[in-house]
């Protein structure tokens, strides 16, 4: 059997930005209170064109789970790691706090957590797939944008939906090979 | 996990204490409140309690999805959709029901009973604890001491849809004897409910899941979220959806529409008269339905001539080729193709006669009771609890403003009409006020004339579970459990796929929070005996009186969280019935509106042109607050910490103001100050502002001197048909603050 390779693809076309998500992880996962402090965020993107003829688009975000991820290279006590399945992990024992990690991340998914003091970020809600459950923003959202799954086992939801539509990943230019694809 | 109880948690506005005394092993933001208020002996000790998954109902807003509460030594950590609740809810769960563990464990919700300080006026917010027997007392006390000063009828109750207990505080008012109960819907729908009804003799449900072709009108359901349809919208079968949205603003259901048309605000009627106009000149609409179900097609034909596309244009800005297409596209969609009716239908005064003519071109192209059409609603039958009101041997007077209204609703009421009537004692007075969870001065327009109604009240008592602006004006305030702490009777949420929702308690109440029908059985205990009769039961007896033909509704609650019987829908149900209109038929022309002196068929008239200098005011919602009830919920506060004034692009160039300045926004009955957000997601002619904002209650502690409030400027002109109020009538001055 092939190792796990877990992953998450959206359908932004599906987004009314309704914040569940953001919310759900907040609740999930004791992020605290504040604006700034959040795991998962839905991007508002500018309005195209003129009055009236307006467009908008919505673009729910998270950690990426890169394969070559820059906060990783950067740690210098090892407290962001990776779990055999591909979640970027952050060790709060092992977090001395000097944020390097949230400089080298190009998609600005961590924040400072004061109240552990360290730095942390979504981890796909590892605890609930240990427990069979999807991530908190997976299972919340109401249109279902976001589809969880290991894109490894080919009959997976996630890889199906990879082999039939196009996607793209986000700054792909960087190399970071991110894990959350977003369909065109 | 230990190491975060070291950490320094005393900044936090709860908090003031130091960790070492506290002996439980969870973390979680909801922990760490508890753990501040049993420092304070607020709450009890918190090791050793249950954890559990437990099925109830979302409370936060008239959705009431279905719910897992995932319950933890004792605390709810976190609310999960509940996958058994697809039909109704999808199995999602919005920001707000997700918000819901901070409605439990928030600082600012109502703990005790509470009395208004002595010799304080009304608004200051000068409260002592009291005993709930003192409370209820004094609640009990007043309502028989106005009772007998004026008349029973002289106590108004007024309660808001959301909760599954409304039925008991409104069996409150009957039993005491008042006729004047003013519920949320001419806040909100009345006018749906009178236009659709007059024409089909009930307000149907459009089948958004399987049409092929939606059109909203003003109904935003990306933000004002409605289940199923908010989710169904876009599901689309196989990319032949079209959904055609018209809004003055660029909502987030425009971003999500093949078409957006910025119509001018209060002509949705010129739009809908000329896509009748061209289904009928054109022949487009189903002629063998309109002969068999329909009366009325024949005065229709002439009736809709004027009204052509190149006219409509003229009215409501939107091109008469589009609408000319739009209709033909409709009509070719048919049946899968609705004109959806929305539910907050308080736009304008001649609202009734608008979604009339909405009823009326869904009807011409055959979409009734058939797949991807407007289906009467459905609902699985529970057995109801019977009582009996107390007979008074003495003179109670009918509802004060019954006489106002053509088509009032017995319990419902009319909002606006009500309090003038009561301001002016005409036909006699209004001297207490009840009220269950409806905030009055956030929600009902011309603020300043509620505060007036409130102060010429001897009483006013709110039962709640937060201070809102209403509780905050009133003389005692009742804590009642929040929707997670407590049990509710068994609640049909009818609709296209019918289910049965209910809430449990995931935890005991905290605080002293007590279930709503211990509230009003005390306050009937101590209003005398006979009343008391009516209210003699548990809860439990209550809810298996309700399954007593099929118990197996309770059980299906208990295991899954719902209880349904059908998966899917069961179409033309009404075929071969006799509707419950005069006709018995789909009424086109209403001969009962003929008779009242209403238009029996609509007749466009133009909206007030907006004044120079001046915009019209719109308001709305976001998918992240239920009307006034959320905005202080800290998750949601952290989404939208304030509201804001749209004003388009090139207005606020022609004005000097820039993005981000305060402004004030001044109408004829109130002026507001709050932050400008310049745009172009809004017509020039007009300003929006959200709802639920520039509260009086400083125990809104996260949202106090945030923002404006809607409530305070709209001028309350209401329809004359259904009472509804009319929230887009109101025009306004925009001033650099």
């Amino acid at each position: 059997m092939n190792k796990k390779r877990y992953a998450i693809v959206l359908d932004t076309r599906r987004c009314i930005d309704c914040k569940a998500c953001t919310v759900a992880c907040k609740a999930e996962n004791n992020v605290p209170l504040g604006r700034q402090n959040h795991r998962n965020w839905v991007t508002e993107e500018e309005v195209r064109g003129t009055y009236p003829h307006l467009g908008q688009s919505f673009t729910p975000s998270q950690c990426m789970h890169c394969a070559n991820a820059p906060c990783k290279k950067v740690c210098p006590t090892s407290a962001t790691g990776r779990s055999p399945e591909g979640i970027i992990t952050v060790d709060e024992k092992r977090c001395i706090g000097c944020k390097y990690c949230m400089t080298a991340c190009p998609y600005d998914a961590r924040y400072y957590n004061e109240e552990i003091e360290a730095v942390d970020k979504c981890t796909f809600c590892q605890h609930r797939i240990l427990a069979g459950r999807v991530p908190a923003c997976v299972d919340t959202c109401p249109t279902k944008v976001r589809v969880f799954g290991d894109i490894n086992d080919p009959t997976s939801e996630a890889s199906k939906l990879l082999a039939k539509h196009p996607h793209r990943v986000i700054k792909e230019g960087m190399g970071t090979k991110p894990h959350l694809f977003y369909l065109i | 996990m230990s190491r975060l109880l070291e950490k320094n948690l005393s900044r936090r506005r709860f908090m003031g204490l130091s960790s070492c005394a506290l002996a439980t092993v969870a973390v979680g933001s909801q922990i760490k409140v508890l753990k501040s208020l049993a420092m304070t002996g607020e709450v009890g000790e918190l090791t050793n309690l249950p954890s559990k998954d437990v099925f109830t109902s979302c409370g936060m807003c008239v959705n009431k999805c279905g719910v897992i509460a995932r319950v933890q030594n004792g605390i709810i950590q976190k609310l999960d959709p509940n996958p058994n609740f697809f039909i109704k809810s999808r199995g999602m769960l919005c920001a707000r029901g997700n918000a819901g563990t901070k409605v439990v464990y928030d600082p600012d919700r109502l703990k005790y009973p509470l009395i208004r300080v002595e010799g304080s006026k009304r608004g200051e917010g000068k409260f002592r604890r009291a005993t709930w027997e003192e409370a209820l007392d004094l609640v009990a006390k007043n309502m028989n001491d106005i009772a007998a000063k004026y008349s029973r009828a002289s106590v108004m109750f007024a309660s808001s849809e959301g909760t599954f207990s409304e039925h008991f505080f409104l069996q409150l008012a009957e039993c005491f004897g008042t006729p004047n109960t003013v519920r949320h819907p001419t806040l909100c729908l009345s006018s749906n409910i009178q236009g659709f009804g007059a024409t089909y003799g009930t307000n149907p449900t459009p089948d958004v899941l399987n049409a092929d072709y939606v059109i909203m009108s003003g109904a935003n359901r990306s933000e004002a979220l409605i289940t199923p349809d908010s989710i169904d919208m876009l599901t689309g079968d196989g990319g032949k959806r079209k959904l055609i949205y018209l809004d003055p603003r660029f909502t987030k259901t425009a971003a999500k529409a093949d078409e957006w048309y910025p119509i001018k605000p209060g002509t949705d009627m010129a739009f809908i008269l000329a896509m009748i106009n061209v289904i009928v000149t054109e022949g487009l609409y189903d002629s063998a339905f309109i002969e068999e179900q329909t009366v009325g097609f024949d005065k229709l034909v002439p009736h809709i001539d004027p009204y052509t596309p190149e006219w409509a244009a003229g009215e409501c800005e939107i091109p008469a080729e589009d609408i000319r297409r739009i209709a033909r596209e409709f009509a070719n969609a048919a049946p899968k193709a609705v004109y959806y009716q929305g539910r907050r239908s308080s736009f304008m005064a001649n609202d009734t006669q608008m979604r009339r003519a909405m009823a009326i071109l869904n009807t011409i192209v055959g979409n009734w009771d058939t797949k991807g059409g407007m289906i009467p609603n459905s609902c699985i039958k529970l057995t109801n609890h019977d009582y009996i009101a107390p007979w008074y041997d003495e003179d109670i007077p009918g509802r004060l403003e019954g006489d106002a209204i053509t088509y009032i609703s017995e319990k419902d009421g009319s909002w606006p009409v009500l309090r003038d009537r009561a301001l002016a004692a005409d036909p006699y007075p209004i001297k207490g006020m009840m009220v269950y969870k409806q905030n009055v001065l956030g929600s009902v327009p011309n603020r300043a004339k509620s505060i007036q109604l409130i102060e010429q009240m001897d009483f006013v008592c709110t039962i709640d579970i937060t201070m809102s602006d209403t509780a905050w004006y009133s003389d005692v305030v009742l804590p009642e459990a929040t929707y997670l702490e407590r049990n509710d009777p068994l609640e049909c949420l009818g609709g296209i796929v019918p289910v049965v929702a209910f809430r449990q308690p995931c935890i005991e109440p905290m605080f002293e929070s007590k279930e709503s029908l211990w509230i009003i059985q005390q306050i009937a205990k101590r209003l005398s005996d006979e009343i008391y009769a009516e209210f003699d039961f548990t809860m439990e007896e209550h809810i298996h009186h309700q399954v007593k033909k099929n118990p197996q509704i309770l059980e299906d609650l208990k295991t899954k969280g719902v209880y349904f019987e059908n998966t899917s829908p069961v179409y033309g149900k009404s075929k071969g019935t006799r509707l419950k209109t005069k006709s018995g038929k789909i009424e086109i022309y209403s001969e009962k509106y003929a008779e009242n002196g209403h238009d029996p068929l609509p007749v466009y008239s133009s909206p007030v042109t907006v004044p120079p200098n001046r915009y019209r005011l719109l308001i709305g919602r976001h998918a992240f607050f239920t009307h006034g009830t959320t905005a202080n919920n800290p998750y949601l506060h952290d989404i939208m910490p304030e509201n804001t004034l749209w004003l388009n692009v090139l207005e606020a160039q022609k004005m000097g103001l820039t993005e981000g300045q305060m402004v004030k926004v001044r109408s004829a009955v109130g002026e507001q100050t709050l932050k400008l957000e310049i745009t172009p997601k809004i017509r020039p002619d007009s300003v929006y502002m959200a709802h639920g904002f520039g509260v009086l209650s400083k125990a809104q502690t996260n949202i106090y001197g945030k923002g404006g409030s809607d409530a305070a400027l709209i001028d309350e002109k209401y329809c004359p048909i259904s009472g509804n109020v009319a929230l887009h009538e109101t025009f306004v001055e925009v001033l650099p603050a």
